[in-house]
Formats: C-alpha cells, structure tokens, sequence
C-alpha cells in the first residue's frame, strides 16, 4: 500500500511510515569522488541512482528522497547545469524506482553558504534560491518537500516560507542536532519545534547528526514542544574519524530505531552510512511497535534561534511558582518619547539601535519589543533593517509592535524564530488585517482591551474586549495560549480610579480565562514625582494580580530588583540562585545606567589627579561621563569637546604614534571618550538643537568581506573626533556605498577589506563611486592594503590605521 | 582524535595586538584575562579529517597547485587533510562586543586567533604522535593561501571534508571560512623522515592580517 502522507496537516500519526536510508554512502561505493556533486553524478548515471532507490523501495521504504539535496541556484554555479534540468532528470529518476509504490519527495539540503547575519547570504536571497527549487520540484510531480540536514533556523524559515508560498505540497523539515542538543549554528530543539510548528509544516524531526541511541533524548525533548508527526533519519553510528567509514549493523541499527514509536516518532528512515539493509531491518523491527500517540500539555514559548523564552502556566490551578514565571519585555527600542533614539532612527544609526539591544540583554530582558514607527520613515522597509541588526548582537526573542500590517509582515518575516506581535485591539477591521499575519508566522499576538470607542472605564468591559479578541484569534486558528492581552495602564495621577480596575482586569485574565497578561507598566507614574516608586510598587501589585510579561526599562534597576524579588518569592527562581547571585555582591550589582558602567578592569584615579585627560588614557567610562557633566556647567557642548574631549584624544593618538601604548589602550581610551560624547549628544537631542557634526563620513566594510573589528575602531575614533560616520556594516554592496554617498551628500568616504579576495570589491566601489560623478575623496584600509596598493586601486589616501583615519578626516573635512 | 582547546598563548595574544615591549600596565593584564576567559568559554572546537593514500599531489581527487604542496608531499605515501573550527558562539561574540565594546572585541579577536592556533596545533601534535608510534614522519602543516597555494583550495578542502555537515563550517563566495575562527590545512605521511619546512610567515596562518609582515618585520627571527 503506498503510503499516506495526506494532504497539509492531515498525516495521520499513529501509522509508521518508513524513508529511505543514505544516498550519499550508496553513491560513494558506486563511484562518486569526494567533493563530486552527487545530482550531477546522478544525471550521467540515472540506472545506479535508480537500481539503488529501487533496492530502497524493496527494503521497505515507502517514501524516496530524489537526488536533489544540492541542486540549488548556489551549488551548481559554474557547474554549466540549470537548476531546473538538475531537479527535473532526478525527480523523473526516483519516479521510475517508486514505480507507483513509493512516494518522491524534492529533497532539499542546505544552499552551502551561510546566512546573514554571521554569513553574507542574505535572507531574502536564500528564499529566492529555495522558490526556485521548489517550483522546479512541484513542477516535476514531486510528492512533498523535504528540507533536511539543515543546521540554521533562519535558513529554514526561508526555505519553509518559499516552499509555503510557491507550492501546494505537504512540506516536511528535520535538521541536525549535536549531542548538546543544539545545531552548528546553536538552533536548539525547542527553537525549531517553536518555530516549524508555527510554520505550520506538516512533520518535522533530524536527520544526521549521531546514530539512533544518541538521538533518542532529543526526540524525547522535541515531543514535549510540538504535536506534529515526528520524523528521525539518524546515522548509522558515529564514522571512524580517519576514513569516515561507519561500523554499525543493519541489525543493530535496526534494534535501536525500534525505541522511537514509543517516544512518539512515526517517521523513520536512515542518513550516512545506512543502507537497504538499514532500512530492512528498521522497518522489520519497527514492524510491531505502535506509536505512542499520549499527550502531555505542549511546552509554549517564544524564540529566537537559540533562545526560548518559556511561557509559564496560567489560571487559578496554576501552582504559584508555575503560575509566576515571568518574562520581562524590554521597551527601550522605541522612539517614542525618546528624541535620541529618533534620531538614530533617522539617521539609520543602527549601532545605536544594536547598542540598546545589547543593554537590555545585560540588564535581564527576556524579549525585546522593536517599535521603529516615526512620520517620514517607511516602517515595514526600517522594521527588517532593525529586526536584523537586533538580532545580530541578541539571541533575545523579538516582539514586532506596530499598528502598520506591512510593518508587521517585514518584522514577522526577518525574524529568526518566533515572535510576539504587539498589538491587535478589538476592532474587527483590526483584527481581520492582523490575525491572519500572526497565523501565518505562526506568532503570538498582544490584544489590547480597547476599541474605537476608546479604554472602557471599567474592568468587566476591558474583559469584554479581550474575550472578543479571544474568539477572533480561536477563529483564525491562533490557539489561545499563543493570545496575550494587555488590559492598558492608565495615568494615576490624571484618572486615579483606573489603576485599581487595570489590577482587577489582569486578575480575571489571567485567573478566570487563562490567558497570559501584558502592561506597559511605567505610564502609571506620568507626572508624577518621584516616578520610580510608583511604578515598581504598581509592577508588584500587577505581578500578584498576574501579570506575566511586564513591558519596562530592564535598564532601571529598581524595577529588575523587584523582578527579581517577585521571582525569588514565587518560587519562579528555584533556591532563590538568581537573586542571590544578583546581589550576593550588592555593591557590584548592575548600575542604574548600564551604558555608562566604568571600565571595570580599571582602579579608579585619586580625585586631584582626575582630569578628563587622565581618566580617557586610563579608559575610564563613567568617569569621563562625570568629569564632563561637571565642565558642561561651566563650558558649551562645543567647548568642552574642542578644550577637553579631542586634545585628550590627541594625547592618546601621540602616544599610541610613539608606541607608549598599544593598541587595547587606544581603543579604551576611544571609548572612555565616547561616554562624554554620548552624554553630549543626548543632551542636544533632547534639547532639539541641531547637530554639532564637523561633517558626515560614510564606512564600509566591502562587499564579500565581514571581517570588521578593524572598521569599527575608525568608527570609534572618528565619532570621539566630531564626526558623523554612517556606518553601513560589513558585506555591503557596491550599489549600497554609491547610494549612499549621493543621498547623504558624503564627501568622506572610507572602506575596508581585509582580504586579497575582496580588495576587487573595493576597487569595484572605488569604480562606481567616481563613475557616479558624486564628489568625494576616498581613503582605504584593511590588512592586506598598502600604501601602493591603496594609490593603484584609486584611492585617495591610505589609513594604516584608526590614528591616520583621523588624520585623512582632519584634512579633508577639517 | 577529539578537537583540543588545551590554552592561550599570551606571548601570541599580545602579538596580534601589536604589543612591542611598551608599558604593560594591571588593568590591561586583567582585561585580556577576562577577555581570555569569555572567549575559553564561548569556542566549542570541533575537528574533522581524512588520512588516505597520496599519489602526488593528487589525493580525494584534489589536485592542488602549486609548487609549494608539491614539495611537501614529495615521497609522502600518505595525505591528511584536515579543518578545525571554534564555532560561531566566537564570530557571534565578536560581532556583539564591536558594536557595545570595540577594545574587548580587538582583544577577543587576538585570543580568539591564539585558540584556534592552539586547537590546530594540538591536532598536529596528535597526529605526530600516532604517526610516528608507527614508524612514520609528519610534514608540517600548509594552508590554502600560503606560499603558493591558491587560497581557492579552500573549496575543494572544505567540498572533500563536507565541513558544512560535519563541523558547521563553510565558505562565503569571497573565500571567507566561515566561522571566521577555523583553519584548513594538508599535511603528509612519509616513511622516511624529511626536513621540516621553516616555519616562515608565508606557512603562518596570520599571514593576511599580520601588523609584523606588513612593517617589513617578522615575529619568528627574533
């Protein structure tokens, strides 16, 4: 009987179902070289890979992987084959072996380079690539899609997308787990479940990795996070290192699949080293073993990745400890309110933005918030660029707030796991827009309690709205633990009645419906004196009433005390270990400005010998901060950067030229100074007076190339020197410098490469930049560079290094 | 044989970051400790290689260029090839601390490049000693990029060890391996004992972004 795959979603789990072992292996013995791409092998020797896939369907196997693990745009470049002809001659092949009697899969492997934001692949370039293979499959009478061997999550989320959005075919997805329970690139097994599920794929599981025995934990922990059939295609064994040959027996092998259908797999098949044989004996010893189809309640979260954030439960039978887990939602990437912050925005200042990131994280955030709304900026194009530079310096879980449904979609799609979207309200036409994005990414969703009547006044109403919401979500197959509602704080001081009716909202959510509970907590204190006090004492009152994912200043640390505190008395922080290591050493427990921590390594100076010059050649952060807030009574903005903050960095140039230093202590010095830049800077943004820049400066890290540390000590440099620098990142196109440079009117540009290889890039840019008649001097660096080298490819200085960078800025900007 | 992260050489820290005998003060030392510890922390080493019959320089199909690799493999019977990586947490690392802290990023950086130094180097050392309980000699190790061997033998290494299955690793179009931190190399078996190859700069793999060659001045003469 051919096997029942279904139609989406419609597998049924209690019937086993058996794959096909290695390809790989097979193809070795029948003469395929090392490092030789086995599709093409397989389109000049159609009979082996068919005499193999029929054995295959002999042994048992009811499903055929096709010979299309590589036949991607990426793999077969300069190869002289189409992806297209590639696919086609081997889905026709396994069609032939099935012979009716096994279904074909398109079976699709990683695209073998790696995505942003460690790779230079970017994430909508792997879903053309995928798109492609997946038309080619479909079009060719492939059964289903499988996406396999896959070791980054972001990487599957593209392929699960472009499969989702150019087939109608059941999409199956399994990676490779190391036996820490995490992938190559730290995907965990609770990520992908998360993730794969809210996809809605139709099973998933691994594939390679480790033989049967040491993929039986991680099974079992999958099981936990996901309902879907459960797929496992394991090694035969562990490969002796020097030849790569495996040693273990079909029989062995066999004898320990036979453990999976009591885990809840029912999907099984072998990876390297398995052969006919393997799959013989599995499906002989899987033969009798029933499916355990028993469900215990499904582990809920949200993700990045490589971290989740573990939902508690809720409800009055909750246990305390249970009831109470609580995941903070850092809100400081946010314009609104925040005049800095907007002008980062503005000025796609993303380091800004990634530096805000990063605090919170240190601060104990468990999810971020990203709101990037501001008039004049289009939000869903601001929204991918800030999803993507956030989760390049975080593996915190992401939660996209906006009202905007293309803002939305842009956030959902660039993230890399799962996210939360904030907000939908009771409006239907709200509803309508959003919920089907939230199903679609399988996200989950904040409901605020008002709708175009405004904020009930009372309680009952708000829960009125959140039940509407509740249904809607049901309706479009959100399930309800995945809704959140936030029943909205208001201003103590202008409607005092109203914080009471907010507390009684949360308790009925949260007790009586189940739902988890959101409050943006620190608007209760507006106008008040003394804000702090009554902000943290309403969190703890909301925290006991139910609330579970506060929104608030990780930063302030008075709210992270009483978080912590509410977490150590709930029982949440079993043994009270994370409190105490918060505060077992008071004194060192984190600043109330976590950007502005001191230099930690350093002893402080005596205070008579504390001049700003001192304390930038020590490295000393905090008290350079100080020190300048103390001339900033005396002295302009502009002042004490010309009289303090540059002779200073002048000094430690000198020094660094006379090789009284080296490089470290150039560097912290550079950035003890910024912390006196920076409280600069917020200060004229907050006031709304203008820039004190001597001039913008454009650096690049060129395309091809992500080696940038050396790039961003220029940055720094520069920035301590006045100077605006767009910095545009690392691997970044020819086109994006050139656009750059004419939009912003730029008339500094600088690039980096570090390697012979991407020195062509450079003088690509260099090219393009003078072609597009855009006036501007250029200068280089980068460790391969030389004077000479820098002069030949067309550049109009050389910075040996960040010292002459400023120097190179002095001269032409002055 | 298991990838080893046995210890960082401050000696060669100290040399990527340019340090030329000036003052080394406490804070500094503290910092690089520090730096040292989060970087021991973040590396999960992995190794994959391959030992097979060499004929030439012709082995796994490979046919690497070169005079160089013809060289090293001369009377060899046998060939390893070899790539060690410490993992992304490292580049993750590194990208995180450049944009919140510039100095620890540098500092990473060089204790990052003295790591995987340190975990090629415990391979080859390894592999000495099987080797020669056998009666058999080593080579060096070489790289694609040094002397004249074409740094796009990177992709028939990394196609002929299937890094990307099997240690995570890969190649960006420019040739980059990626994570950043992670090298490849060839060595040869040979029964009779040849003479091992100066260790130069054009065998180090430091060579692209090494402060020392580009002043005209080397680390090893002195």
């Amino acid at each position: 009987m051919i096997a029942d795959i279904g139609k989406r979603g419609k597998i049924v789990m209690r019937d086993k179902i058996i794959l096909d072992g290695g390809m790989g292996t097979m193809l070795q013995a029948a003469g395929l070289g090392l490092g030789e791409r086995p599709e093409l092998f397989g389109m000049e020797h159609p009979d082996i890979v068919e005499g193999i896939q029929r054995s295959y369907v002999e042994a048992g196997s009811e499903v055929l992987y096709a010979n299309t693990f590589g036949a991607n745009a990426h793999k077969l470049a300069g190869t002289g084959y189409a992806v297209e002809e590639v696919i086609a001659a081997n889905v026709a092949t396994a069609k032939r072996a099935a012979g009716g009697r096994a279904r074909v899969a398109l079976d699709v492997g990683p695209i073998g380079e790696l995505l942003e934001p460690l790779g230079t692949l970017s994430f909508e370039r792997a879903y053309e690539i995928y798109a492609q293979v997946v038309k080619a499959g479909a079009a060719d009478g492939a059964d289903l899609i499988i996406f396999e061997t896959m070791t980054d999550l972001y990487e599957v989320r593209a392929a699960v997308l472009a499969a989702k959005e150019n087939s109608d075919l059941p999409v199956w997805t399994t990676m490779s787990f190391e036996a820490n329970g995490r992938t190559f690139t730290g995907t965990t097994v609770a990520a992908m479940a998360l993730t794969l599920t809210g996809l809605s794929v139709d099973a998933l599981g691994i594939n390679c990795s480790l033989g049967p025995a040491e993929l039986a934990p991680l099974v079992e922990e999958l099981r936990q996070w996901t309902d879907l059939p459960l797929i496992v295609k394991p090694n035969a064994g562990l490969p002796d290192p020097a030849t790569g040959v495996y040693s273990m027996s079909a029989a062995e092998f066999g004898r320990q699949m036979a453990r999976f259908p009591k885990l809840g797999a029912s999907i099984f098949g072998g990876c390297c080293g398995t052969t006919p044989d393997f799959i013989k004996e599995a499906a002989g010893c899987l033969k009798n073993e029933s499916v355990n189809t028993e469900r215990k309640k499904l582990r809920v979260g949200v993700c990045s990745s490589a971290r989740t954030a573990e939902f508690g439960a809720v409800g009055e039978q909750a246990g305390i400890g249970e009831r109470s887990s609580l995941l903070v939602i850092g809100e400081r990437i946010n314009p609104t309110g925040k005049k800095r912050f907007a002008q980062a925005l503005r000025e796609c200042d993303m380091n800004y933005i990634m530096e805000r990131a990063i605090e919170q994280e240190d601060a104990g955030a468990d999810i971020l918030d990203i709101n990037v709304g501001l008039p004049g900026i289009d939000e869903a194009e601001m929204m991918t660029r800030v999803v993507k530079a956030v989760q390049s310096v975080t593996l915190l879980p992401l939660q996209i707030d906006s009202s905007d449904p293309a803002a939305i979609e842009a956030g959902l799609r660039a993230c890399s796991g799962r996210a939360i979207v904030n907000s939908v309200n009771g409006e239907p036409e709200v509803l309508k827009k959003i919920l089907p994005l939230v199903k679609k990414y399988g996200a989950a969703v904040v409901g605020l309690t008002m709708d175009k009547e405004g904020i009930p006044k009372t309680w009952k109403a708000r829960v009125a709205i959140a039940e509407r919401i509740l249904q809607a979500a049901i309706d479009h197959g959100i399930d309800r633990e995945d809704v959140l509602i936030d029943p909205l704080t208001l201003t103590v001081s202008a409607q005092q009645e109203q914080a009471v009716e907010t507390l009684k909202a949360v308790r009925y959510i949260h007790d009586k419906m189940g739902l988890h509970c959101v409050l943006g907590v620190s608007n209760i204190s507006f106008g008040l004196p003394e804000r702090i006090r009554v902000t943290v004492n309403f969190l703890i009152q909301a925290m006991c009433c139910g609330l579970d994912f506060p929104i608030v200043n990780p930063n302030q640390k008075e709210i992270m005390d009483a978080v912590f505190s509410y977490r150590a008395l709930s029982g949440a922080d079993k043994d009270c270990a994370a409190y105490i290591e918060r505060f077992a050493n008071a004194a060192s427990a984190p600043n109330k400005d976590v950007t502005s921590v001191s230099y930690k390594d350093a002893a402080p100076l005596p205070p008579a010998e504390m001049t700003i010059e001192a304390a930038v050649l020590k490295g000393l952060k905090q008290e350079v901060a100080n020190l300048t807030k103390g001339c900033l009574e005396t002295k302009s903005e502009l002042e004490v950067i010309n009289t303090e903050l540059i002779p200073a960095l002048d000094a430690v140039g000198e020094k660094y030229e006379r090789q009284q230093i080296f490089l470290p202590q150039l560097i912290n010095a550079a950035n003890a100074a910024c912390a006196g830049f920076d409280l600069i800077k917020t200060r004229i943004a907050e006031r709304g007076g203008g820039s004190l820049s001597k001039g913008k400066i454009i650096l690049a890290t060129v395309e091809g190339d992500i080696h940038d540390i050396g790039k961003n000590i220029v940055r720094v440099v520069l920035e301590n020197y006045g100077y605006q620098v767009i910095d545009l990142g690392r691997d970044v196109s020819v086109e994006s410098v050139v656009e750059a440079a004419v939009r912003e009117k730029v008339s500094l540009v600088g690039l980096s490469a570090l390697m012979t290889t991407t020195v062509s890039s450079m003088q690509r840019t260099i090219d393009r930049l003078r072609e597009s008649g855009h006036p501007c001097k250029i200068f280089v660096g980068g460790a391969v560079l030389t004077e000479g080298y820098a002069m030949e490819i067309g550049a109009d200085f050389y910075a040996k290094d960040a010292k002459a960078s400023a120097d190179i800025a002095r001269k032409v900007l002055g | 044989m298991q990838a080893r992260l046995t210890g960082l050489n401050e000696k060669e820290i100290l040399l990527y970051l340019g340090y030329r005998g000036q003052e080394y003060p406490e804070e500094l030392k503290k910092q690089i400790k520090r730096c040292e510890a989060k970087v021991l922390a973040e590396a999960s080493p992995r190794l994959v290689w391959r030992r097979m019959p060499v004929d030439g320089t012709d082995f796994l199909s490979l046919s690497l260029e070169g005079k160089d690799v013809g060289e090293l493999f001369e009377g060899c019977c046998e060939a390893v090839v070899m790539a060690v990586t410490l993992g992304q947490g490292i580049d993750r690392l590194l990208v995180q601390k450049s944009v919140s802290n510039v100095a620890d990023a540098v500092i990473m950086d060089a204790c990052a490049s003295a790591a995987i130094e340190n975990v090629a180097d415990n391979f080859e050392a390894d592999l000495r000693r099987e080797v020669e309980a056998e009666g058999a000699y080593l080579t060096d190790r070489f790289s694609p990029g040094y002397g004249d061997l074409p740094l796009d033998a990177q992709i028939k290494l990394c196609a002929a060890l299937d890094t990307g299955r099997r240690i995570g690793l890969s190649l960006s179009p420019s040739l980059l391996l990626i994570p950043g931190k992670s090298v490849t190399a060839v060595l040869g078996i040979s029964k009779k004992p040849k003479r091992r190859r100066e260790r130069g700069c054009e065998s180090c793999s430091l060579f692209y972004d090494c402060r020392y060659r580009k002043e005209g001045k080397n680390c090893h003469e002195r």
